[in-house]
């Protein structure tokens, strides 16, 4: 076999190996897996929500961005772990008390209204939608590289991989373990990594801090400033980006539920912290990839233009380690962490878009009546519409990975965030305001392409992947001074936030 | 608002008494060690460009890294972690405090 047979060998064995892994547990133990696994302690509750987090945008897009902008795409790398301390400090334990665990779930309880209920679960599903065109194109890129085709095959041969995969664990009740995929994710990102640092001349064993010394090399021997501070952009700029991304993190429905698979709150607390961990070793190393991928070129003597860059930037990662000459299977190992962080997030969002259509929109609004099994039939058919819907996108990706999946983040942070935060922390908050927030928060999602060309400050303020740093503040004014205008909500409602969410009356 | 049970009002800036109080003051605090050193750090850096405080920032190195590089891209995820540790340190402190003032605001 040649390099690229043993790569390709390599996927497609670890990709089988999750579903042979999961049968294998199923069989062994009959256990209620609810949201996804059985409870493994803090740190196997930390592995959950790293590899729940892990994606195509962490593994592949994260690298491209700091490979094509230096230090300005470091607001990645601060806003996806920092929005973790906003999620936990507040809303983690407080939504867990609340005891609804989706995001229209919550907002039909606590605002009691139809309508915002509606108009949650339509964003949600947006925002996985988006989040989805993001992950196929990471697969597709993947795909046109290993096999050496097109972009356009590349996209449609992965997409349809992806869904028939989601069908066939499906078909066979396959339970997801995160944990496994949580370690098979950091090994093939990290360990290619050492033996890249090692080719390179670098001191191996801890690559995160010894692409340092590299980003002195490019400065000094090739005049490279990879350090230099908002050379691509202003530091507000910077911190639309990183704001929008933290609260966006918050906001995200996957992130959510994932505080219920831990049985009680304190774990789910703790696990937070390891969570955060997992997560930042990942973060911790993709600004390696991009510097000694700037480093080959230098040194191969052919430093792309501008365009070019870009348009392999998403690759970059893997483009990297073969320019470097890894061998076959190491390669194989890398392409494999990233299309299964892809292929499982791809998954969870599409599965749970399918619910949120079969629960919320076709049974809550429309068919109140329908039976358990054409909600079921309903769920399955909006798997494929959604996955078709996602591939047809995805065919001509409007930006890089890492932008599409910030524009997600900005639709989040701008919607549903405004509304946890105010549901849990404002009693006075009702459903005339949350709709009205919802309203105003897509419009401004959407700004820079709807009224951009109109003013310019709208576009200078509301950029499209930061616009949550001047959205969210003005949904959460909007939503106070609507609520203030209209009646407030039930007393009911108020008596369960102030003593079941906010503790015991004092 | 005075026609309701002033009870029942939840606000995060007016806590009642007891759990909810030490519990927002310590949110307040980690938000604003949140804030600070992430957005505080970017304009500093940005306002004090070819400047002595700048020159510092972009000079100095840590690990190889020029020392604002090495600040955001390393140690703000690490920053992260301690907010959520020194969070879940103090809460877990005064859950204990609170139930065994019989204050069953928990679980």
């Amino acid at each position: 076999m040649n390099d690229s047979q043993w790569t390709i060998g390599i996927v497609i064995l670890v990709l089988v190996s999750f579903i042979l892994v999961g049968l294998k547990q199923k069989a062994r133990e009959s256990m209620e897996y609810g949201f996804g696994g059985r409870y493994t302690g803090r740190i196997g509750g930390g592995a959950a929500i790293a590899s729940n987090w892990m994606s195509a945008a962490s593994l592949m897009g994260l690298a491209g961005l700091i490979y094509l902008n230096g230090y300005q795409a470091l607001a990645y790398v601060a806003g996806w772990t920092g929005g973790y301390v906003l999620l936990l400090v507040l809303l983690a334990s407080q939504i867990r008390r609340f005891g609804k665990f989706t995001a229209p779930d919550f907002v039909g309880e606590r605002y009691g209204s139809p309508a915002a209920r509606f108009l949650t679960a339509v964003i949600c599903i947006a925002i996985s939608v988006i989040y989805c065109v993001a992950q196929f194109k990471g697969i597709g890129m993947i795909f046109s590289f290993l096999f050496g085709i097109d972009y356009r095959h590349g996209v449609i041969y992965g997409g349809l991989a992806v869904i028939s995969y989601l069908v066939l664990s499906g078909a066979l009740g396959v339970p997801r373990n995160q944990q496994l995929l949580y370690f098979v994710i950091i090994t093939s990102f990290i360990v290619p990594l050492m033996w890249l640092a090692h080719r390179l001349g670098y001191f191996w064993l801890l690559p995160q801090f010894s692409y340092g010394e590299a980003v002195g090399d490019l400065a000094r021997q090739y005049r490279i400033d990879f350090a230099a501070p908002f050379n691509s952009g202003s530091v507000y700029e910077w911190c639309a980006l990183c704001f929008t991304l933290m609260v966006g993190t918050a906001g995200l429905p996957h992130v959510l539920s994932r505080f219920y698979t831990v049985p009680n709150l304190r774990d789910a607390r703790w696990s937070v912290v390891w969570g955060l961990f997992f997560i930042a070793l990942v973060y911790w190393s993709a600004p390696a990839y991009a510097v000694f991928g700037k480093l080959i070129e230098a040194r191969m003597g052919h430093v792309l233009p501008p365009a070019a860059a870009r348009s392999m930037a998403d690759i970059i990662v893997l483009k990297t380690a073969v320019l470097s000459g890894v061998p076959g299977w190491l390669a194989g190992i890398l392409a494999a962490g990233a299309l299964s962080a892809a292929f499982f997030t791809v998954a969870g969002l599409l599965m749970t878009g399918a619910a949120s259509v079969s629960f919320d929109l076709y049974y809550r609004v429309f068919h109140p009546q329908a039976s358990e099994l054409s909600r079921m039939k309903v769920a399955k058919g909006a798997t494929l519409a959604l996955g078709g819907i996602v591939l047809l996108l995805a065919l001509n990706p409007p930006g890089l990975i890492a932008e599409i999946t910030a524009v997600a983040f900005a639709l989040a942070g701008n919607t549903i965030f405004p509304l946890l935060l105010l549901g849990i922390w404002w009693g006075r908050a009702n459903d005339d305001g949350a709709v009205a927030g919802m309203l105003v928060g897509v419009v401004c999602t959407f700004a820079q392409p709807l009224f951009g060309s109109l003013s310019p400050t709208v576009a200078a303020l509301f950029p499209l992947t930061s616009s949550a740093l001047c959205g969210a503040p003005l949904v959460i004014l909007v939503m106070i001074a609507v609520s203030l205008a209209t009646p407030p909500p039930p007393e009911q409602m108020r008596r369960f936030l102030a003593s079941e969410v906010h503790g015991h009356l004092g | 608002m005075s026609r309701q049970d002033p009870r029942y009002h939840v606000n995060l800036f007016r806590p009642k008494e007891g759990h909810m109080k030490d519990e927002v003051l310590i949110i307040l605090i980690v938000l604003i060690g949140w804030a600070v050193v992430t957005f505080g750090f970017q304009i500093l850096l940005a306002f004090s460009r070819g400047r002595g405080i700048g020159d510092l920032l972009t000079g100095l190195t840590l690990f190889g890294l020029p020392l604002h590089f090495w600040f955001t891209g390393q140690f703000l995820p690490l920053w992260f972690i301690i907010l959520c540790l020194v969070f879940n340190v103090y809460i877990d402190r005064i859950t204990a405090y609170h139930s065994r003032k019989r204050d069953r605001t928990y679980e």
